[in-house]
């Protein structure tokens, strides 16, 4: 039986690794529940709220998109769209080229690593750097982040003491303050000799054309006051309709992502920097990026284009916990990646069809959204679709359903088989081939077959009256 | 699927019993308890013979075809008006809210929304239906209760502790990481064997660090996975249905 | 060739069309965002003094304690915002070199800076700068101890009141504590890329 990717990558999961993904992520999904319910008085309400809002938002990107586009420019700010991932790496550099512009530094944001940004602005000849400690990391490993917003949970100290004793950064040192200390004086000098500043956008508010960054480390307010040419790349659906909503969010975002009230950083841009500040950004661009989303709103998984990248479905995801975020072969990890990378991945949905099966459809990540997103029905839709499109990574390891349902619409045969089925308490069914109970059997027993015996009760109580059927409870049935 | 517009019973208490696969194929005292502790509180307990399967499995599968197939051969079998009572949270679940789901686009939507607002889990029914919400009898024992996931979104667990707790010589312990899935999951378990076992295994670890004699589910697919992974460690652990627990409450009390 | 502001708005529209309706906006009521702490707060210094501490900033009533707390860090060379620098002044012994210019050049010779802040929010323990009330960006940020001076009549007390009076400013910053993260390993290290130790001076 051919298996499911997701499952064999769990498999051979490091045991450190999956102990340092399990274990951060339920700390992580403790402390949030915490705060949520201990701070708010209505946490849930504020989930519900917040998911109408963003779909609100997603329903009518049509009208909020022109808008938005106005806001920023009235606040100055150089308006780009970008269809696809080329289109927004080719936005990003002929801004640099424009500038002249080859030094860049880089706060963490998801649709650059969608658009693969780093690798094609090192090829045009731009020295391209992360400035978060995590996505930093992983640039100089060569590897990929596999958390939203713990790049690099998979990562112990001694690896990355490694890795900054192999980059220069100084012996080898595996303690964590040290490590910070060593990224911090590295990285101010490249601030400092950076010409632009790249980041993301957690919000932008139609109402003003606020752009809202939240970070804890303060790397993006560093690319913002050291350099003088602010490009932000900005998923079209990151959009909220008024200012005010921003108190709703931002409650909700660092306390589902990070279990905090508000992130050390939370800053509000409205274009570039005034004229009696000495420092930042002369200059403002926002390329707004599709890279697939427009596919995402033309599907039935619209509600998907709600999130907010707090990651709080990974971290309470029991296949998350087991699998880490590599196994999801994509940008996305876990729940919310399961649904997102298929679509975003368009005609190559195929590659990624198996990702929808990841999950025991238990609910959690909806039950801990921010924005209510009904991730486990999304999941079913996207089943639906990798079966009737026949994806192979669709249909491996599940059982065919053809037969099952023959039966199960024919009483008659069913009631047969219900008796025809204790012939499996006979049977050595470790050696049975059927796949799906090898697959069962291999660790866990089987309940004795009790086929009818529930229907022979009923009926045999109906005709003897309810005293007798008490007395013939014991006696064997069938 | 709004649960606050759901189908109540009428004065002479008549509903039907959508006893469940599981319960047909191997919990057959869940399902007879179910039946006593429904007759017990005056109910006309009807069970339409022609019953099969709620369809979940091909719906989570992913092959909706054959998922609707069942779905309309279980809408045919539950014809009428009466409440459906289900000794399952997650078949109840299938029929109030996976069914809705894969009947979007399809013409008869609205039975499967009339069987929809007509279908209730055992917990919720007695309490939320009933207005039952404290059991006589007694049950002398320390019991966890396993929160099912698909009762998420319902009221069923917090029914069921209502229940639990008002029996006398009962006593309920909690589980830690509670939210969190046994492994289950339907063909799950077969298809991500290897995550699917690591899910219970942890499971077990709460439940057996809690202690209780039995570990009680509204759903009998969790008890499934989980009693058959602690059997095959050797270390067997004593589940039972809700209803069971009910019923057996009654007996020891005198009551049945 | 068609612009990718009009592929991506066609798309848009068409992606949209068959939507039978469109999901309204709702309003909401700011008092479902403001925490429990916050509600009936009687003193808005008390309770944004007490948030600062839970998220390790320092909160100080007087020049005398911000001279007590850099003396002790070994911080004598720092940065002072020109228009504050004339109420502090007298309070720095002459063992401190003070400056009135942040020199980027000399970036890492300043261990401290002091900043105006615009507003702060209480139940955040929040600071407020903004581009027009902050001399300069990096003041603020680079030096390892950041002082932001605050006046009691700014102290708002929930964030929905901030975010209603959100200035028109091109830049305005929440800083909520010092610098920090928790990449390697999920353990707690301060002072990243900025602060390390976040101040809070109250001056009526």
């Amino acid at each position: 039986m051919a298996v499911q990717p997701i499952d064999q990558f769990a498999k051979n999961l490091r045991p450190d690794t999956r102990a340092a993904v399990h274990d951060g992520s339920k700390i992580g999904h403790e402390k949030r529940t915490r705060l949520l319910f201990d701070h708010l008085p209505d946490a849930n309400r504020l989930r519900v709220l917040a998911g109408e809002i963003k779909q609100h938002v997603v329903e009518n990107l049509d009208t909020y998109l022109p808008q938005v586009e106005a806001a920023l420019q009235a606040n100055g700010v150089k308006v780009h769209w970008a269809a696809d991932a080329t289109a927004a790496n080719e936005a990003v550099l002929s801004i640099l080229r424009a500038r002249g512009a080859t030094k860049i530094v880089k706060s963490k944001t998801m649709v650059s690593e969608e658009t693969a940004l780093e690798p094609f602005l090192r090829a045009a000849g731009v020295d391209c750097l992360e400035t978060d400690l995590g996505e930093f990391i992983v640039q100089i490993a060569h590897d990929h982040p596999s958390h939203i917003v713990k790049p690099i949970i998979h990562k112990n100290r001694r690896e990355i003491a490694t890795l900054f004793e192999q980059n220069g950064l100084g012996a080898y040192n595996d303690d964590p303050e040290t490590i910070t200390r060593r990224a911090r004086a590295f990285l101010r000098a490249k601030y400092l000799a950076a010409d632009v500043g790249l980041t993301g956008a957690n919000f932008v508010s139609v109402e003003s054309g606020r752009l809202v960054l939240v970070t804890n480390e303060g790397n993006s307010r560093f690319c913002l006051a050291a350099t003088k040419c602010h490009i932000a790349m900005v998923g079209i659906e990151k959009l909220v309709p008024r200012d005010r909503d921003l108190g709703l969010f931002l409650n909700l975002l660092a306390r589902s992502a990070t279990a905090q009230q508000l992130t050390v950083y939370t800053e509000f841009i409205n274009g570039p920097k005034s004229a009696a500040q000495p420092d930042g950004p002369e200059e403002m661009h926002v390329i707004l990026v599709d890279n697939g989303r427009t596919t995402v709103l033309a599907s039935e998984c619209r509600e998907i284009l709600r999130c907010i990248r707090c990651g709080a479905c990974l971290n309470v995801c029991p296949v998350y916990r087991q699998a880490s975020g590599h196994a999801y072969r994509s940008v996305y990890p876990g729940p919310v990646g399961a649904v997102l990378s298929p679509l975003l991945a368009g005609e190559r949905f195929p590659e990624l069809a198996d990702l929808p099966k990841a999950s025991s459809l238990c609910g959690a990540c909806n039950e801990v959204c921010p924005v209510n997103i009904p991730i486990p029905d999304l999941l079913l839709r996207l089943r639906a679709k990798g079966k009737a499109e026949g994806a192979p990574l669709a249909a491996a390891g599940t059982p065919p359903m053809g037969a099952w349902a023959l039966l199960a619409s024919q009483p008659t045969a069913w009631k047969a088989a219900l008796l025809g089925g204790k012939l499996i308490n006979y049977l050595p069914t470790k050696l049975l081939p059927i796949p799906a109970l090898r697959a069962w059997e291999a660790k866990r027993e089987l309940p004795a077959w009790r086929g009818g015996a529930f229907r022979s009760w009923l009926k045999h109580r109906k005709s003897a009256g309810p005293q007798e059927a008490q007395k013939s409870q014991n006696e064997p049935t069938l | 699927m709004d649960l606050t517009q759901r189908v109540l019973p009428g004065p002479d208490k008549r509903v039907q019993l959508m006893a469940t696969c599981l319960c047909d194929a191997f919990y057959d005292d869940a399902a007879r308890a179910t039946v006593e502790v429904l007759e017990y509180l005056g109910c006309n307990v009807e069970f339409p013979d022609g019953q099969t399967c709620c369809g979940q499995p091909a719906f989570n599968g992913g092959d909706w075809p054959a998922s609707r197939k069942v779905v309309r051969h279980t809408l045919q079998v539950f014809a009428g008006d009466l409440p459906v009572v289900v000794p399952s949270g997650s078949c109840a679940a299938m029929v109030f809210h996976g069914a809705p789901l894969e009947f979007e686009h399809e013409a008869d939507l609205p039975a499967v929304q009339q069987l929809a607002r007509r279908t209730w889990e055992l917990a919720d029914f007695i309490v939320h239906a009933l207005g039952v919400t404290t059991w006589p009898g007694r049950f002398d024992g320390t019991i966890a209760l396993h929160r099912a996931c698909h009762t998420r979104g319902t009221k069923t667990c917090e029914a069921a502790l209502a229940l639990l707790n008002s029996i006398a010589g009962l006593k309920v312990v909690p589980v830690g990481e509670v939210e969190q899935c046994c492994g289950f999951g339907g063909t799950f378990s077969v298809s991500f064997p290897n995550i699917s076992t690591s899910m219970g295994a942890l499971k077990l670890e709460h439940v057996r660090a809690a202690q209780p004699d039995i570990l009680v589910s509204p759903d009998m697919s969790c008890m499934m996975h989980l009693a058959g992974l602690a059997a095959r460690e050797g270390r067997p652990l004593r589940t039972m249905h809700l209803a069971q627990i009910l019923r057996d409450a009654l007996k020891n009390g005198g009551q049945l | 060739m068609t612009s990718g502001r009009d592929t991506i708005l066609s798309r848009v529209r068409s992606a949209l069309a068959p939507l039978p309706r469109r999901a309204p906006l709702p309003d909401w009521e700011s008092e479902l965002v403001v925490m429990r702490q916050a509600r009936g707060a009687v003193d808005p210094w008390t309770l944004f003094a007490e948030r600062l501490r839970g998220v390790n900033g320092t909160p100080l009533t007087s020049a005398g304690e911000l001279i007590t707390l850099l003396d002790r860090g070994g911080w004598r060379h720092g940065y002072c915002d020109p228009q504050v620098w004339p109420k502090l002044a007298a309070a720095f012994p002459t063992s401190f070199t003070v400056e009135t210019m942040f020199d980027r050049a000399r970036v890492d010779e300043f261990q401290f800076g002091i900043t105006r802040a615009s507003a702060a929010i209480a139940e955040t323990g929040t600071l407020v700068l903004t581009d027009d009330g902050t001399a300069s960006r990096l003041a603020a940020l680079a030096p390892w101890v950041h002082i932001a001076v605050l006046a009691r009549a700014d102290i708002f007390t929930d964030v929905p009141q901030a975010v209603a009076a959100l200035p028109k400013d091109p830049n305005v910053i929440w800083v909520t504590g010092p610098s920090k993260t928790a990449d390697v390993e999920g353990i707690l290290i301060e002072g990243v890329h900025g602060p390390g130790v976040q101040v809070a001076l109250l001056i009526d």
